[in-house]
């Protein structure tokens, strides 16, 4: 039970060294570059590169007028920059290696303490934040259960390798040390997420997600936008990335407002069951209303996993260092919705299937429509975003069906297997395309993420090419590789829950998501007249400039065992089971001798096979050429490219209606409401003004008030009282 | 008898205290405030307060009277033969208020319900703890001064701390430095 | 005819008549001595109604004990020494101002 009851270190490990970052090594850090900077009697460490030697990174870097961005770099990180580093990683080593003991043991595989945990879990955390005698309590309390620990060994893991990555991809930022203690604070405020027991700590870590997501977006403070390859500044995308994120909040906090007001809890525990407090006894005949609250509460999954409506967010944040992208923006911070929706699964089941059925339709749009979009993006990591979106919306399909199809069965299982899955291969994705706009930038000192740029990659960076490979074919659904289990048995899923509509919707988009991950990989590492009939590279394709190298160990590493990773993720076959008592796991040979099974394969083979004639053979030009000669074609590629139009029709609400309705309330403001504040005080001044001529300084009018008071008081007095009693009395 | 001595001091003692209020000159006024003074004195022998008869004359008539000529001639304005004694701008709605004032009080003391027995007669003293003596003077030092009946000895010990106070303050006022 | 016989109440309103009369007085006249007259003759009003109230047996120890005798000698004690010390601060301002018109010393205006 101690074993267990200590996970809370897990918790609070990341805040840690946070705080031991910001207060301890980042200062020393700021320290030591001031008396470098002091030291040398040069302002702009630009200058510093031309008398070091070359063997380090940092003089590629020290070219000023030629980066994009305006941050400052460094040629060679400092002893408390790169402590910072080593803190992070260190701490989340020790965090990795304990929640993966965790694991095991609660699986069963590996037995460490004696202790079951029970399917409920247990608290391992309390702080009774402020109670009063007719409120709920307001508690700050963290739990552990089965899927927490699932949850966990995700966040951890994927943070601890994004963590090492970083250190070689940041090599040169100046601000080293403040990235990762923001990663710190992000991977805390994930596991505040994944460790809540009640509502409100769940929305405290949805926030601090938000905030972190904000500050590690618009980490690159000066760079400026790029209206030519429609990117905007990071600052602006980060602040649209927390404003679309508060707009799902809203239906989330509405959504939880109605769960306490019929119950009096917030406890996931004590809504969930048959408790008192459940939502079963509060809304027994009022089934609409629960449908209703927990439609509002998926309005705020749907702002943090980037769903449509809003969706716009996530391409956007790109515009953050690819670090962020992977760790946040595919693999952990997105799929907290998928998470939330797990954990409040059976508040949805108590709902009856109509919010089932809303989460699942939803993830279907999703996916169709991001997949649609991926199809002509041009920018590689917009690519992976949308690819993102899209993976989203299956798990929420996974969730859906599971909930309104056979509800006492599967639980929370199919969408949060496709979410462990996942994580590592788009993590894999994001890191690897790291990998390759690091390089570039070594190459051309331009920050290349355009893969009309690119091409044939594969010759100059292998093993990157080799792990993004892996990756693609797993989120292809390349059979017996991670995404063939977590995929299929979705599509599989819907095929059984007789919604047709959402089977075919399902399969097109997995046929979609193949032909748009090979293109991606095809046209950035190989090309037409490559080795393996274009499947790999080689130099002469390459369409930019320079020669990019292969990245160092430290960023390679991480690509190595997230492909291992990605490929053996989706053997955790017993996932159905742990996490839900009554679901029975999944079988190999019931997914094998499946023939529908198969057909998912082919319908992939079926994209993959485009995307591999057409960029493979056809050729990138050419491709291009016959789709502007055709009007149709070019038709539904401007349609996609544009994203359906959707961004625009979201710039221009923002802009004429938002922000007129903003420009009236400040007007109001300023003229109504400082109207009467002035106004007040105009007031107070003038009867002042007025006021003041009684003070004459002269005696004798004193006594005139005096004795005119005295007066009148006496004659309002006699008259009342001679009055009052009955008339005056004469003698 | 009485009566008739009651309503002749009454009429002078109006008349002369309009006289004080309407002088044109201030030597006039205080002329007439003695005047005023002295017919006070009488109201008080009617009403059997013969010692506050003899105070009165003794302090108001008396000194308070001198004090003020003095210090009318002391600030001595240099033609006597103006007005002296002017009226303010607002004299008419002093009039209006005094009479106000003057009317209520009279309405308070005459007609109105709460307003003492006209008919009220009058009874001899008291007796006290102490053995009533003989005439008011004696009773008065007996009031103030006594130390086993009752008595007013502490306000009258006060007063003379008031008394103390007035001519140091009235010294330091007056100085010429 | 009981208007002619005196009565408290005829010392009332003589008292009620006088206090008017210097209030008037004390309210009108520019010349800061004629006020302080007028304060004097307003005092004195006070006195007789006082003693007045004390002579008629209208409150027991009013009578008994001369309570309204009593505080008209001390009213007279304190009219003395506030006179005192009044005109000593008129001569003061004569002195500084040359002057004893109180429209003149409004220094503490607005």
């Amino acid at each position: 039970m101690a074993f267990y009851q200590y996970s809370w270190t897990i918790l609070f490990a990341p805040l840690l060294s946070f705080v031991v970052i910001i207060f301890g090594t980042r200062m020393w850090d700021l320290a030591s570059r001031s008396r470098m900077a002091a030291g040398n009697g040069a302002i702009h460490v630009y200058d510093d590169a031309h008398a070091l030697d070359h063997n380090t990174h940092g003089d590629d870097h020290a070219d000023p007028g030629s980066d994009d961005d305006d941050d400052p770099q460094v040629p060679r990180l400092t002893t408390g920059a790169r402590l910072s580093g080593y803190v992070a990683v260190v701490i989340m080593l020790l965090a990795c290696i304990y929640s993966w003991l965790l694991l095991l043991d609660s699986t069963g595989a590996l037995r460490i303490s004696g202790y079951t945990l029970p399917y409920s879990g247990i608290d391992i955390f309390n702080y009774s934040w402020a109670s009063a005698s007719y409120l709920a309590p307001y508690e700050i309390r963290f739990h552990v259960d089965h899927l927490a620990l699932a949850m966990m060994v995700v966040v951890t893991s994927v943070s601890l390798l994004v963590y090492f990555y970083s250190q070689g991809y940041m090599e040169n930022s100046a601000g080293y040390a403040r990235f990762f203690s923001y990663l710190s604070l992000f991977t805390f405020s994930m596991l505040v997420i994944v460790f809540a027991a009640n509502f409100l700590v769940i929305f405290i870590g949805w926030e601090l997600v938000g905030l972190s997501s904000y500050l590690l977006i618009g980490y690159w403070i000066n760079k400026r936008a790029k209206p030519d390859e429609d990117r905007p500044q990071p600052a602006t995308a980060a602040m649209q990335a927390f404003i679309v994120n508060r707009i799902g909040d809203v239906g989330f906090i509405i959504g939880i407002m109605i769960l306490f007001w019929k119950t009096g809890t917030y406890n996931f525990a004590a809504l969930s069951g048959t408790g008192p407090q459940s939502v079963q006894a509060h809304f027994a005949g009022n089934s609409a209303l629960l449908t209703v609250a927990m439609i509002l509460i998926f309005c705020g999954a749907i702002g943090k996993s980037a769903q449509v409506p809003l969706q716009i967010w996530l391409p956007n944040a790109m515009e953050g260092p690819t670090p962020v992208s992977a760790l946040i923006h595919a693999a952990t911070m997105v799929a907290a919705g998928v998470y939330m929706v797990a954990r409040t699964f059976p508040l949805f089941v108590a709902s009856g299937t109509t919010a089932f059925e809303v989460v699942a339709w939803i993830g279907a749009i999703t996916a169709l429509y991001a997949a649609l979009v991926a199809l002509t993006q041009t920018d590689f990591k917009r690519v992976l975003a949308y690819s993102t979106i899209s993976q989203l919306g299956y798990m929420f399909v996974g969730l859906g069906v599971a909930g309104f199809y056979n509800p006492q069965g599967l639980g929370p299982g199919p969408g949060m297997f496709h979410l462990f899955t996942h994580a590592f291969f788009k993590a894999l994705l994001f890191l690897g395309a790291g990998s390759v706009i690091h390089n570039l930038h070594h190459a051309t000192h331009k920050e290349v993420q355009d893969m009309r740029k690119m091409g044939g990659l594969a010759a100059f960076m292998p093993i990157t090419a080799l792990t993004f490979l892996v990756a693609t074919m797993t989120i292809s659904g390349f059979p017996f590789f991670a995404g063939f289990y977590s995929k299929d048995t979705i599509i599989g899923l819907c095929l059984q829950s007789g919604s047709i509509a959402l089977y075919v919707i399902t399969l097109g988009t997995a046929g979609l998501t193949a032909f748009y991950m090979f293109r991606a990989y095809i046209v950035a590492f190989g090309g037409k007249g490559g080795k393996a009939f274009g499947l790999w590279g080689s130099r002469e394709i390459y369409r930019g400039e320079g020669t990019p190298p292969e990245s160092p160990l430290t960023m390679t590493i991480p690509l190595v065992l997230l492909a291992i990773a990605s490929i053996f993720a989706g053997y955790w076959f017993g996932l159905f089971n742990y996490l839900s008592p009554t679901a029975h796991n999944i079988s190999l040979n019931d997914l094998v001798s499946d023939p529908f099974t198969w057909l998912g394969v082919v319908v992939a083979a079926v994209g993959f096979a485009c995307a591999w004639w057409l960029y493979g053979f056809v050729g990138l030009a050419r491709v291009h050429d016959v789709v502007e000669n055709n009007a149709l074609l070019r038709f539904l590629h401007r349609l996609t490219n544009r994203k359906f139009y959707l961004d625009d029709l979201y710039y221009w609400l923002t802009k004429y209606i938002f922000l007129g309705i903003a420009h009236i309330a400040a007007a109001f403001d300023f003229s109504i409401i400082d109207g009467i504040v002035n106004g007040v005080a105009f007031a107070v001044t003038g009867l002042g003004k007025g006021l003041r001529h009684t003070e004459t300084g002269k005696v004798q009018s004193y006594m005139y008030g005096i004795f005119g008071g005295i007066a009148a008081l006496a004659i309002v007095v006699f008259v009342l009282m001679a009055f009052a009693q009955g008339g005056v009395k004469l003698w | 008898m009485a009566t008739l001595v009651f309503w002749v001091v009454a009429i002078i003692l109006v008349g002369s205290a309009l006289w004080v209020v309407s002088a044109r000159r201030i030597v006039h006024s205080a002329l007439g405030l003695f005047v005023v003074f002295a017919m006070a004195s009488g109201i008080f022998l009617l009403l059997n307060a013969e010692f506050i008869a003899i105070v009165q004359i003794l302090i108001y008539a008396g000194a308070v009277t001198i004090l003020i000529l003095f210090a009318l001639m002391l600030t001595r304005v240099s033609n006597p033969n103006q007005d002296t004694n002017p009226n303010s701008k607002g004299w008419l709605a002093a009039l209006v208020m005094s009479a106000l004032v003057a009317a209520g009080v009279v309405f308070a003391s005459t007609f109105a319900r709460s307003s003492t027995s006209l008919l009220g007669g009058r009874t001899p003293y008291g007796a006290g703890a102490c053995p009533l003596p003989p005439n008011n003077v004696i009773y008065i030092g007996q009031l103030l001064y006594s130390p086993t009946c009752y008595s007013y000895v502490l306000p009258f010990e006060i007063a003379s701390l008031v008394l103390l106070v007035a001519i140091v303050g009235a010294i330091v006022i007056g100085r010429e430095d | 005819m009981d208007l002619i016989h005196p009565t408290l109440t005829h010392f009332l309103v003589l008292g009620a008549v006088l206090f008017g009369i210097g209030l008037y007085g004390a309210l009108a006249k520019r010349n800061a001595i004629a006020i302080l007259m007028g304060i004097e003759i307003m005092l004195n009003a006070v006195n007789i109604t006082l003693v007045a109230f004390s002579f008629y047996n209208t409150v027991k120890p009013y009578s008994t004990f001369l309570t309204g005798q009593i505080f008209a000698i001390f009213i007279i004690t304190v009219a003395a020494a506030e006179a005192a010390v009044a005109l000593a601060m008129i001569i003061s301002i004569y002195r500084k101002r040359s002057t004893v018109d109180v429209g003149e010393i409004n220094l503490m205006k607005w």
